[in-house]
């Protein structure tokens, strides 16, 4: 199904979609290498269940899915660098899990009261899912924070790094104000980076965390440029497809 | 870590099962991460969590059948051919 969304509202929804497909992609390389093996399930687990939003979302704008998810040119998707990038460091992929499904709650949130009632459906339905996710990267984030220097060192040197990118969650596409005048996105970007900065903050300073807030955010021209690390992630998520294009599956 | 042991319970008649263990430092971790391990597909409603440390494990000797009580086994073999016989006499 491809809905009758304006161009605006298709962007905005895209950039969810990619968001979430990079994400949930990203999250799912650490099969196999999480630390435990419960942890390992855990984490995959929130995975798929990112990779079912970014299904349910390119649904509003695409008839076919695999290809489209997997085989647009680079400039065509809109995902955030934060979603893009290796994160190859438990700790950093951690770190990426709590800055990104704290965002992606309130993006949710921002289709809560969305005029197309299918959006409006699927935020419910993920949401459910979403708390699971946001206690899961607290819970770690806030044992850890209350053991070893090292962790703490650790997660410190990820949100160092990560906060400038994860700010960069915000940087609106170009369809957005389209979208809110639209009435399917309800709250613009501008106002849930506000939220979203005060609960990173607040959790932060929960933890006894003085993180020094990125002067800099790290801009995309609205989500057209991709990251450097991009390229090596398609190619990776193109693997199976590339055997058989035309494939059925 | 511990050892638990994960119990998964459907909405209705159905009893509590044991479904597997899992280790986890702490009940607090045992939780999300039992419910990501066991219940991810839905698998269940209702979870219950037992560290194994916590069971009462019995001895094997204790439990173990004492096969020289036929007694305690009625297997109806003997009523279903006493009735049979009264079917074929009536």
């Amino acid at each position: 199904m491809t809905s009758n969304l304006s161009p605006g509202s298709a962007e905005w929804v895209l950039a969810f979609a990619d968001d979430e497909h990079m994400i949930g992609a990203r999250h799912a390389a650490w099969i196999g290498l999480g630390p435990f093996l419960e942890e390992d399930l855990a984490f995959c687990s929130i995975a798929q269940d990112e990779l079912g939003h970014a299904i349910a979302l390119y649904d509003y704008v695409t008839d076919d899915l695999d290809r489209f998810a997997l085989l647009r040119d680079p400039s065509a998707y809109r995902s955030a660098w934060l979603c893009e990038l290796p994160c190859d460091h438990w700790d950093q992929a951690l770190v990426r899990h709590w800055l990104y499904d704290q965002a992606e709650a309130l993006r949710w949130e921002a289709v809560a009261g969305s005029s197309v009632d299918a959006l409006r459906d699927l935020a419910a339905r993920a949401e459910r899912e979403e708390r699971f996710h946001r206690d899961h990267a607290e819970l770690y984030l806030r044992r850890i924070s209350e053991g070893h220097q090292d962790g703490r060192d650790r997660i410190e040197a990820a949100v160092d790094a990560l906060l400038p990118f994860a700010c960069g969650l915000w940087e609106p596409v170009a369809g957005e104000p389209e979208a809110l005048a639209d009435g399917v996105v309800t709250l613009g970007s501008e106002a849930l980076a506000e939220q979203w900065t005060t609960a990173i903050q607040s959790e932060l300073s929960a933890w006894g965390y003085e993180i020094e807030w990125p002067e800099a955010v790290i801009g995309q021209d609205q989500r057209r440029a991709r990251s450097v690390e991009f390229a090596a992630l398609q190619a990776s998520l193109q693997e199976v497809i590339s055997i058989d294009p035309d494939a059925t599956w | 870590m511990r050892t638990y042991e994960v119990f998964l319970k459907k909405q209705g008649k159905d009893e509590f099962r044991h479904v597997g263990s899992m280790q986890a430092p702490d009940a607090e971790m045992a939780l999300p991460l039992a419910r990501e391990s066991y219940a991810r597909r839905a698998e269940g409603d209702l979870m219950w969590l037992v560290d194994r440390q916590d069971l009462i494990v019995a001895d094997p000797d204790l439990i173990a059948p004492n096969a020289d009580k036929p007694h305690r086994h009625n297997d109806g073999k003997r009523v279903a051919a006493k009735r049979k016989d009264d079917r074929a006499t009536t």
